[in-house]
């Protein structure tokens, strides 16, 4: 009892620690290995829980898997500087929204405590994980019956989520058509992005004709489209 | 593992659930059309004419709609069912939201078809999205399990998110969906904690269970469902843009391309709707509707004050119809509020015509957006009446429907959510919701303003053309938005027959 | 002859005929057509009369039910039309005098380049108020309150293109508007007491409503009606609303819209009288409203502006009729009213039309030398409304004031005194300007009217905007009037000449109103025994002639300044307009943006949680860079805040 106390304890202030280091380092880096100490942390809890199967998974699908991936492409987008935000322009912004937070975290606590021992008024629908035996066994029962719907649409979901990334992904060479809707002083990486792309274009249309002399009339003309 | 364990795995959990794949036709059709359509255009690339998936989606969507016909006549002849181990509830409220879902993929498909047509845009990925989208509206609206409503939640959602966000050249499309994407994420956040709490408290995901369980016990420690509700409801007010969760909708609405602001408007809100009425009404409903009534009265009274009121105000018009849909919302909320069967009734009748009024005003919108989707100001609608009479005279009636001008489906829409508040004792709620209702007729007055009254011939920006397709789907809405207002018998019968109820699974 | 529902439906034919062929029908053919529709319908409306007239006495409603419209449980509500003596009546004068102005319409917008739609309007209008008086259910009649209104709106705004100038139609919207939410309160009110909306069914079930609730029921009822029919204090956009062609101010905004207001309370009469004191509510505001216009009307300049508060003003009395349960002295009334009111503004349409689209009186004179029909029938008109027997206008109003005379409401002698000094103005600025008009020197034959001694009003600069600009040039010789201009006036002069006889005081038989209406209308009322009815019929002529030979001092005779009489006050219509501009924070059209203004940073504002915060692009777009996103998700966070304490507050509960 107190050893599973202690552990609790233990990964619950790891999760805890990694959650505030996601929102309150600056570096993106980091971040994402902030979050890896509390899906750790979340895993350990699993296991104390007895869930090894789910420890397992967590550890290898969320923290080995998906962290790394959101590492990698942090550093192959190169944004792994430190942001800048020690600005904030809206001046109640902050203090209400440290505010706000500490009520939802009160609010919820008051809501789940006072529920005090008896938090759950029915035995779980998943009664069937507490029996003995190994979990995975378990878990594959109530996933292929009770939740056989829930876990097949799933793979709508997944199909939504793949057509989605390809579809956004895709690069588009496109000059952007609405910019001058927004007002000077905003949009100022895509306006200095576009420019460049712009100069670049010149830059390629003057070495066509620079590369084709022998086409007819003043070449400074095809220069000038 | 051996056959013996397998076998007492089996009986340990009441044998493997049947899955009456019928039962839930309609999504499995949409999904699957879309699943079949993406591979069809990747396997004979470029060789496809280009309004195949258009058609291809219509048909899928029609062919739902006739399982929906077959459904309802099965649901008449057996009653109301809980089928695969009770994740999904078949009756004929599921299935007349879902009918309604497939209406809208229809039109949305239509108003997409001339619309990426103008623009340049590459299409199948649209037409998928649109139909597992409308696949995940249909799930949420037969949901019987709040996990089965989740999935269902973010399937729709993230497909919308991605729509929003799919006119690549211009910036405040990207801008739109993130936009919707980050507030979306934060909004399926509590509902999930909610659905959480819920959980706890009653030891079930299941919605039959959970009534059943709270009609048969009292939970002296209520804290922790009480929380679950409250926050289940943020997730669904934000879903349906009910103000002090709306301040998304006229920014994505507004950068949305203009079809899929269409889409969202009319089917993102019917399919939240249909599970925020699953959850509160018939799970919740009987045991914790004093709980949760004052909650839904405040949101559906700011709701209604906040959005006609600021619908005045905008110069955008797709702006406008944004703050005009959380007025909307806010009227569905009253009838949500009454938790009666007429109510739901109220709703379903609503959510319909609604459908109709807001893809027919959006699809006008589309078209005098122009070319690069640009021209929505105030000022782009100025003398359409001169060069576009038709165009004007529909937009005309699509606004005066939303208004509640008698004999359009806006009026009957509107007294039959007024009358469930009334009948269930809420006349003060009945007036503001009148009293909304006038306030948004001004709204009206502003574009025809602009549409018969202002601007020079030949100071038209550009000229507005209308595509086929376009003036196909307006054509739908219009004969929608006056059919209901004028006979709406059947649909208000079939409205009155789709009470929901939830069936306790077989177990 | 049960063809109810050709009548309304003629007029529709000829606007969705013109809504598509308009344009090839062309000019006259368009207008032709229109008036051909309303003209038929009239035939339509007669056929129905002479039936309703071969019934026996208590059966003369025919109710013709074409298919329900809702039903939901035990409410049912159909479209249907109730052609009885009261619908039946006003079906007679909307349709008649509707065709007549068509037909003068024809010939006044002769050359305008929205002549069909102009007529696609007009019929769209008579369609409408032909639903809202022939509908069997209030519904109906809403369905064709809101469509009268709609067409007055755009007939309002015909001429202007230039947005700003589109504020008289807003005003009409906006003031009508605040109406409208009484009569769907009202409407409702009914509905949840009585379970009906149905005219035939609430008859029987009237008597049975609670006193409070039937005051509550009229006092609502009456509120949209003084938006629809320009009563204090929602009456400030009828005078603007003279902003549109004449022929509309005729129809529209003296003959038959306006009165929709007593329509209906003359129709609800079984709820009126359950409705105690909201009758003298009734009577009060139609008296006041009566007074105040009258002394605006005697200080207009603009032709149009002085018939729009003497409209205002006589509908006032037909107010103070109801009020007092004389409701068949208002629908006399409305009848006069309806005829010599079209006269006098078709009579001024066609001044206006020969004096190069001029409208202020002050530059008119001597005009029954070049226009002697209009001269000869705006004289019928002058001395119908101004109460010179034998015209009409005197036996209605003689009516009106006996029966207030001897009414049962509170301060009744004070309303009759109101009556008699209102028919003394009457008199007094009908007759000032009809010397203006047709008396005196030719005024335009100088060179430069001097404008000073007046000052003009701001709206009545925008009114005198009629039409396209032609000067008024000191060589212009004004002409008559096309046939299909005088031919009109010359019937309507006849009509407001003889329409008394529908209800001569001289005993029982002569009643022919009475009788004919008395089936439909709940009340009582008694006039005064015979010589007190002839002591004031007396008193009435006697303060009517005084108020012409008043007139005629100050302006033909000139023995009074007549600045000392057109007080600032008066020209102004005792600055009531400009309270409101100025209540709502802005003059004119602008106090509707300001409130708008206003809504939107105070709402948004609170709403975002952000201090001062506007909305719009810049705002937006800069919620793209440094994120607006945050503050919605601090909204959202804020909201779920809110709902996460309330059920705290439940918890054990």
């Amino acid at each position: 009892m107190r050893v599973e106390m202690f552990t609790f304890l233990l990964a619950g202030a790891i999760c805890l620690g990694g959650a505030l280091g996601v929102v309150l380092l600056k570096n993106p880096v980091h971040n994402a290995l902030s979050l890896v100490a509390t899906l750790f942390g979340v895993a350990v809890l699993f296991v104390n829980q007895g869930a090894y199967f789910l420890a397992a998974i967590q550890v290898i699908v969320y923290a080995g898997a998906i962290v790394i991936l959101f590492l990698f492409v942090i550093m192959l987008l190169g944004v792994d500087r430190e942001t800048d935000e020690g600005r904030e322009p809206l001046v109640a912004q902050r203090p209400l929204a440290v505010a706000t937070g500490l009520a939802i975290l009160g609010l919820s606590l008051v809501a789940l405590l006072s529920a005090g021992q008896r938090a759950t008024g029915d035995k779980a629908d998943l009664a069937p994980l507490n029996q003995p035996g190994p979990d995975i066994n378990h878990l594959a029962e109530v996933l292929f019956t009770r939740y056989v719907y829930a876990f097949e649409i799933t793979a709508v979901l997944l199909t939504v989520a793949v057509v989605g990334a390809v579809v956004l992904s895709k690069r588009t060479n496109e000059p952007l058509i609405d910019l001058d809707e927004f007002p000077e002083g905003t949009v100022v990486d895509v306006r200095r992005r576009a420019d460049d792309a712009k100069a670049q274009d010149e830059v390629d249309a003057d070495a066509e004709v620079v590369a084709v002399p022998d086409t007819e009339g003043d070449p400074q003309e095809g220069g000038d489209d | 593992m051996t056959a013996a364990v397998l076998q007492n795995v089996l009986a340990s959990v009441g044998g493997l659930p049947s899955i009456e794949f019928s039962s839930v036709a309609p999504s499995i059709i949409l999904a699957l059309g879309g699943v079949l359509l993406l591979t069809v255009v990747s396997v004979t690339k470029d060789k496809l004419p280009v309004w195949f998936p258009a058609v291809w989606t219509i048909s899928a969507a029609v062919a739902a709609l006739c399982t929906v016909f077959r459904l309802w006549i099965r649901v008449g002849k057996w009653g109301n069912l809980s089928l695969i181990s009770g994740a999904v509830g078949l009756d004929r409220f599921s299935l007349f939201v879902i009918g309604t879902l497939c209406v809208s993929v229809v039109m949305g498909a239509l108003l997409l078809e001339g619309y990426l047509r103008r623009e340049d845009l590459e299409g199948p990925e649209w037409y998928v999205l649109l139909l597992l989208a409308a696949a995940g509206g249909t799930t949420m609206a037969a949901a019987n399990d709040l996990i089965v409503l989740f999935i269902g939640l973010e399937i729709l959602s993230i497909a919308v998110y991605i729509l929003s966000a799919m006119h690549r050249r211009r910036m405040s499309s990207l801008e739109s969906g993130l936009k919707y994407f980050i507030h979306g994420a934060f909004a399926s956040a509590f509902l999930l904690y909610g659905i959480a709490m819920v959980y706890g408290a009653t030891g079930s995901t299941n919605l039959a269970r959970i009534s059943t369980f709270l009609a048969d016990n009292v939970i002296t420690q209520n804290g922790l469902m009480l929380g679950g509700i409250a926050l289940m409801l943020v997730g669904f007010a934000f879903k349906v843009a009910a103000v002090p969760f709306h301040q998304w909708a006229p920014d994505v609405y507004q950068g949305a391309p203009t079809p899929v602001s269409a889409f969202m408007a009319a089917a993102v809100k019917t399919a939240a709707f249909a599970g925020m009425i699953r959850v509160f009404v018939l799970a919740l409903g009987p045991t914790y509707r004093d709980e949760w009534r004052p909650m839904v009265l405040a949101l559906a009274v700011l709701s209604l004050l906040v959005g006609s009121v600021m619908a005045l105000v905008q110069t955008n018009v797709k702006r406008m119809l944004a703050y005009s849909s959380i007025g909307h919302a806010g009227f569905i909320l009253v009838a949500v509020h009454s938790s009666t069967a007429m109510g739901t009734s109220a709703a379903l009748f609503y959510l319909l015509s609604y459908t109709f009024m807001v893809m027919g005003s959006f699809g006008v919108v589309a078209v005098v957006g122009r070319k690069g989707d640009g021209h929505h100001q105030l000022s782009d609608y100025r003398g359409l009446g001169r060069i576009r009479p038709g165009l004007a005279l529909a937009f005309t009636i699509f606004l005066l429907a939303q208004a509640g001008v008698p004999l359009t489906a806006g009026f009957l829409s509107k007294f039959y959510v007024i009358r469930s508040a009334i009948d269930s004792g809420d006349t003060a709620l009945g007036v503001v919701a009148m009293l909304a209702a006038v306030i948004a007729a001004f709204l009206y007055l502003r574009v025809i303003v602009a549409m018969y009254f202002e601007g020079e011939p030949g100071d038209e920006v550009a000229p507005v053309k209308v595509p086929a397709a376009v003036s196909v789907a307006i054509g739908i809405a219009l004969a929608g938005t006056l059919l209901l207002g004028i006979v709406p018998d059947p649909v208000t019968h079939a409205a009155n027959e789709a009470t929901a109820e939830l069936v306790a699974p077989r177990r | 002859m049960t063809a109810v529902w050709l009548i309304p439906a003629l007029p529709l034919l000829g606007f969705v005929t013109l809504v598509v062929l308009g344009r090839k029908f062309g000019d006259p053919g368009a207008g032709i057509f229109a008036a051909c529709m309303v003209g038929l319908s009239f035939l339509g409306t007669l056929g129905v009369f002479a039936h309703l007239l071969s019934l026996p006495h208590e059966e003369r409603a025919i109710s013709q039910t074409l298919f329900t419209w809702i039903s939901s449980g035990s409410f049912k509500v159909s479209i249907g039309f109730l052609a009885d003596p009261l619908s039946i009546t006003m079906c007679l004068f909307i349709t008649g005098i509707g065709a007549l102005i068509h037909i003068y319409s024809v010939g006044y917008m002769k050359g305008d380049p929205k002549f069909s739609k102009f007529f696609v309007y007009l019929n769209l209008f008579v369609a409408s108020m032909l639903l809202l008086v022939l509908g069997d259910n209030l519904l109906l009649t809403f369905l064709g309150w809101e469509g009268v209104g709609a067409c007055s709106y755009l007939l309002i705004s015909f001429w202007f293109t230039d947005p700003k100038n589109a504020s008289a139609g807003k005003k009409a919207f906006v003031t009508n508007r605040v109406g409208d939410f009484g009569f769907m309160l009202a409407t409702f009110l009914v509905w949840v007491t009585l379970g009906t909306v149905n005219y035939e069914q609430i008859r029987p079930l009237a008597p049975g409503l609670a006193a409070g609730t039937a005051t509550a029921i009229a006092l609502l009822f009456f509120l949209g009606a003084t938006g629809k029919s320009a009563q204090l204090p929602l009456f400030v956009w009828l005078p603007d609303a003279m902003a549109g062609p004449t022929p509309v101010s005729a129809l529209i905004h003296a003959a038959t819209m306006v009165t929709a207001g007593v329509y209906l309370l003359t129709r609800l009469s079984p709820i009126m009288a359950e409705a105690g004191w909201a009758n003298d509510v009734v009577a009060w505001v139609g008296a006041l409203t009566a007074l105040v216009a009258a002394c605006a009307a005697i200080a207009q300049n603009d032709i149009k502006k002085v018939l729009a508060y003497s409209t205002v003003s006589q509908l006032g009395y037909m107010f103070l009729a109801v009020g007092t349960q004389s409701y068949v002295a208002a629908v006399f009334h409305m009848i006069t009213h309806a005829s010599f009111k079209a006269l006098l503004f078709l009579g001024s349409g066609s001044v206006i039309h020969a004096m190069a689209h001029e409208q202020d009186m002050r530059k008119y004179g001597n005009l029954r030398k070049y226009l002697p029909i209009t001269y000869a029938t705006f004289m019928v008109g002058w001395l119908a409304i101004a109460g010179i027997p034998p015209l009409s206008g005197f036996w209605s109003k003689d009516e009106i004031l006996a029966g207030v005379f001897n009414a049962k409401t509170f301060g009744n002698l004070a309303l009759w005194v109101i009556g008699m000094a209102v028919a003394l103005l009457t008199a007094f600025y009908m007759t000032r300007q009809v010397i203006m008009t047709f008396f005196g020197e030719e005024k335009w034959r100088h060179a430069e009217v001097d404008a000073h001694g007046h000052e003009l009003h701001a709206d009545e600069e925008d009114a005198v905007d009629d039409h396209d600009h032609h000067h008024l040039t000191p060589d212009h010789t004004p002409h008559e009037s096309p046939i299909s201009m005088t031919l009109p006036l010359v019937v309507l002069a006849g009509a407001a000449a003889v329409a008394g006889l529908l209800n001569l005081p001289f005993g029982d038989p002569l009643k022919f109103l009475e009788h004919w209406l008395e089936p439909t209308i709940v009340g009582e009322h008694e006039l005064p025994p015979g010589w007190v009815q002839a002591l004031l019929s007396l008193a009435a002529v006697a303060v009517a002639v005084i108020g012409i030979l008043g007139a005629r001092a100050v302006y033909f005779q000139k023995k009074v300044d007549p600045a000392k009489i057109e007080k600032p006050v008066f020209a102004h219509a005792w600055y009531i307009d400009e309270t409101y501009a100025k209540f709502m924070g802005g003059p004119g059209e602008t106090a509707f943006e300001d409130v708008a203004q206003f809504d939107q940073k105070i709402v948004d504002g609170a709403v975002n949680g952000i201090a001062g915060g506007t909305v719009g692009l810049g705002n937006r777009l800069k919620g793209l860079q440094t994120g607006l996103v945050r503050t919605y998700g601090l909204g959202m966070a804020i909201g779920a805040v809110a709902l996460l304490a309330y059920v705290v507050t439940r918890i054990g509960g």
